[in-house]
């Protein structure tokens, strides 16, 4: 009788062998692109999720009614047609018809039709999860035929093209529904596939190993260079960066600065700099004393040493804001007064005031809020100011904050979608108090006539001039602190070619027309 | 009989640990500030959406009434669904749990097979230079950072030499073996893929090692300090006298002996091999429980934290269950009576 282990034994004897001659092959193969990432994804479900981390999956294997346009090679924030090929908006800016353009398939074959759309808005809606946020007036839409949809608004939503351009605008296929289970509209099933019209679709996901895309048979547009993108979960930033290095990886997401630093002269590998729409400011509460006070305000505005901050916290990796709407998305102004430091212009500010003692909230979430706490620290014991530094786990932090209890408090935002909306009206609206946006209490109707009325017109140039009118009204009251816009740091293999990097598209990528060199 | 009073003992037991784990799981995580809700919706969410969701999640009823509902799904097996993930948590467990069990008695047997052997000559040649050098390496085994240990393995033995993969369990040209187990090593030979086999064993070798060396310290000196204690029983040196050899001595009477209070130290090093696992899993990309129970604790995503924690405990009076008939085998004493 031959036992099991002899034949184990000799499957190990044949394993050995190929071991002691070879070492496991890197993705040599040109059409196969390797991604590492630091976690694994969550939900690939576009109505669910909220995380660029899943949207790196997401955007590539579904397609939406826009995209954000590429000019010479450069990402921007306006949008054209995706699976749209031209729509209009009525006088009042309430009914917004799109003609499809025809040849757009699903995975399983099937066209994406004005059905569709529908389908798959309305499940959106249904859902009212976080995604459905930037829809805010979305009341209604209408098949007309099968390339025809109507999008009807209960109340004009100026941005609204451009929400359509965000990951949870995704065209889902309506063959889902048939993998819902107990009412839940295919969630369990579309959070670990994907069922979109996309250049690629999801062929394996091994959770917290890799996830595998392959190209969709079907897919509408040309045919992609890569047959395969893989996306390997690896939690340590040094493995990533050595796998990158010799080459098993082809692009390394989420690298601290020392590590991008270090890789930067090897000659294999790039590391791509660009302006981010991250910002980080701090929320000044506009509701307590003594910040409730303009002039406490300003006197902080002078006091902080801005320069330092980037060159010091940032090595240089950032520029200073002007304002709050950041520089590279529509709206911005670029005459706008900015601060520097000027400890003689906060302490005239401060000369018949007693300002003793300030906190400033922050978490450990982001690992620039200390040091930045500690500058501000320094910076306001000029003025005869003491902060007391207050850690906090992220989500109490994010309780007091929502409750406004606080003085100073560092936060990160990064718009949704490309519109100034996204900064002015979440940062400024008095009916947004607390995480809802408006973080520092600051309540004025002019600004919130201004703002609500340029969320409502369609013209972008009238829009813009609202913008003007309110950015300078929010820059002399100094409701926030703006810091910085942070520069988006990508490091890949030279070999990685057609890359395009798009500031509201991070941790996303063109897949569909990047390729790899050898 | 003696053994099944003991399992059954242990079963009840068990019992009682898990209503006691889950109550305080429970507890502690509702008593942590924060709204997992609105950490799902994103924390821009309208007032609204995040109500929708607080209604979903079951969390806009009173604490008893969440609780009981647990304890009632429990029961019946149902560990809930996780919030950040949308999947049920059991599911989630059944992914990853294998993972850091296989890595853990990988970690196991390592530091048995460094850690017995050294423990062992530490105390025959007590104060010579093989203690020394025991006695050094188990200090520094004791005392080497898990995480820093593996980055150095990685840059020496992935970096410099090639010899072993960076990271993950099994390469992923290979693909995964089906799953039968989950582990992989187990189930890569039922697949009956040598070369998954292998890719396996050499995907597991540094992370194994990195967590069998720590804990390799522990067991040698339990054994070193063990095995003092018998070599100078007075059954020793009777046997010296009868004329046994030096072998016969040690491993035939000393060792065994050694062997019981060991044992007990082992099971505990399981539990702690367990929880140390999270670092060491962090920094070999192993997709074990560590770094799904971090992300969770992070997202107060308290249905997979308790469902994790009730795991662990049932895995832990398991452990400590196997341990007690273990001493069975091992001291005819106890077997003897009763």
């Amino acid at each position: 009788m031959e036992l099991p282990t002899k034949r184990i034994a000799g499957r190990l004897a044949t394993a050995a062998m190929i071991a002691a001659g070879l070492s496991m092959p890197a993705f040599a193969d040109p059409t196969v692109l390797v991604v590492a990432k630091a976690q694994d994804p969550t939900s690939l479900d576009p109505a669910v999720t909220m995380t660029n981390n899943d949207w790196t999956v997401i955007y590539p294997t579904y397609q939406r009614l826009v995209r954000y346009q590429v000019e010479d090679g450069i990402g921007q924030t306006t949008v054209e047609g995706e699976l749209a090929k031209s729509w209009t908006a009525s006088a009042d800016g309430k009914t917004w018809t799109f003609e499809l353009e025809s040849g757009h398939k699903f995975d399983d074959g099937t066209p994406v039709t004005a059905a569709a759309v529908k389908y798959s808005f309305d499940r959106l809606m249904a859902m009212k999860q976080g995604p459905a946020e930037v829809f805010p007036t979305l009341a209604s839409v209408e098949v007309v035929d099968d390339d025809t949809v109507v999008f009807n608004l209960s109340d004009a939503f100026a941005p609204f093209i451009y929400s359509l351009s965000t990951a949870g605008s995704a065209i889902i296929n309506p063959a889902v529904a048939e993998k819902a289970k107990d009412g839940d509209m295919g969630q369990a099933w579309l959070s670990g596939h994907s069922a979109g019209s996309g250049a690629y679709r999801v062929a394996s996901w091994e959770k917290g190993q890799s996830l595998i895309l392959e190209t969709n048979p079907h897919y509408g547009g040309e045919k992609p260079a890569l047959s395969k993108v893989i996306i390997k979960m690896i939690g340590e930033a040094s493995a990533r960066r050595l796998q990158l290095v010799s080459g098993d990886v082809d692009i390394a997401e989420s690298l601290p600065v020392d590590q991008l630093d270090a890789i930067s002269t090897n000659p294999d590998i790039e590391v791509q700099s660009h302006p981010s729409l991250q910002v980080t400011y701090l929320y000044l509460n506009n509701e307590r004393p003594p910040l409730d006070d303009p002039d406490v305000r300003a006197a902080i505005a002078y006091a902080i040493d801005y320069a330092g901050i980037i060159d010091g916290i940032l090595l240089g990796n950032g520029t200073q804001m002007r304002g709050p709407i950041p520089e590279g998305m529509w709206g911005h102004d670029p005459s706008l007064k900015q601060y520097s430091r000027d400890v003689e212009a906060a302490k005239a500010l401060l000369s018949d005031k007693d300002v003793r003692e300030l906190g400033y909230l922050y978490a450990t979430t982001d690992p620039n809020w200390e040091p930045i706490g500690l500058t501000v620290q320094a910076n306001l014991a000029d003025l005869g100011i003491e902060v007391e530094m207050q850690n906090l786990a992220y989500a109490t932090m994010r309780e007091r904050l929502d409750r406004g209890e606080f003085d100073i408090a560092a936060g990160n935002w990064t718009p949704d979608f490309s519109d100034p909306f996204m900064f002015m009206n979440y940062w400024f609206d008095s009916s947004r108090h607390g995480l809802a946006g408006n973080r520092s209490f600051y309540t004025n109707e002019t600004v919130d006539a201004l703002i609500r009325e340029a969320a409502l017109l369609s013209d972008q140039e009238d829009r813009e001039a609202l913008y003007r009118e309110a950015q300078k009204i929010v820059v002399d009251d100094n409701v926030y602190v703006y810091l910085f816009q942070k520069n988006e740091r990508i490091a890949l293999r030279k070999s990685v070619e057609g890359y395009v990097y798009n500031p509201m598209l991070l941790q996303i990528y063109n897949f569909a027309s990047m390729s790899k060199s050898e | 009989m003696q053994i099944l009073s003991i399992i059954r003992k242990r079963l009840v037991f068990l019992v009682f640990v898990v209503f006691g784990v889950s109550v305080i799981t429970f507890t502690v995580s509702h008593l942590i500030p924060g709204d997992p809700a609105r950490l799902v919706a994103g924390e821009r969410a309208s007032e609204e959406i995040v109500e929708a969701m607080r209604e979903r999640l079951g969390l806009d009823q009173p604490v008893y009434i969440q609780y009981w509902r647990y304890v009632r799904n429990l029961l019946s097996g149902d560990l809930g669904v996780s919030i950040r993930t949308g999947r049920p948590v059991l599911d989630d467990i059944r992914t990853f749990f294998p993972a850091t069990i296989e890595l853990g008695v990988a970690a196991l047997l390592i530091s048995i097979a460094f850690g017995v052997p050294l423990g062992v000559l530490s105390a025959v040649y007590r104060d010579g230079w093989i203690d020394q050098i025991g006695r050094t390496l188990a200090v520094t085994g004791i005392s080497t950072p898990a995480f820093w240990l593996g980055l150095l393995l990685i840059v020496f033995f992935y970096g410099r030499l090639d010899l072993f993969p960076a990271g993950g369990r099994i390469a992923t040209a290979i693909g995964v073996p089906p799953h039968v187990t989950g582990f992989y090593l187990i189930d890569s030979l039922i697949w009956g893929n040598g070369e998954a086999f292998l890719s396996v064993l050499r995907h597991l070798a540094l992370p194994a090692f990195t967590l069998g060396f720590v804990h390799m310290g522990v067991v040698a000196r339990q054994i070193r300090s063990a095995m003092l204690e018998t070599l100078r029983e007075d059954f020793v040196r009777t046997a010296k006298a009868n004329g046994l050899s030096r072998g016969q001595v040690i491993f035939g009477h000393a060792l065994p002996n050694a062997l019981i209070p060991s044992v007990t130290v082992l099971g505990l090093a399981f539990g702690d091999l367990l929880y140390g696992a999270v670092l060491t899993e962090t920094v070999f990309a192993w997709p074990g429980m560590g770094a799904y129970v971090v992300a969770s604790i992070q997202a107060l995503d308290f249905p997979a934290v308790m469902g994790f924690t009730v795991v662990v405990s049932i895995a832990y009076v398991l452990v400590n269950l196997v341990v007690d008939l273990t001493y069975l085998i091992l001291d005819p004493r106890i077997r003897d009576v009763g």
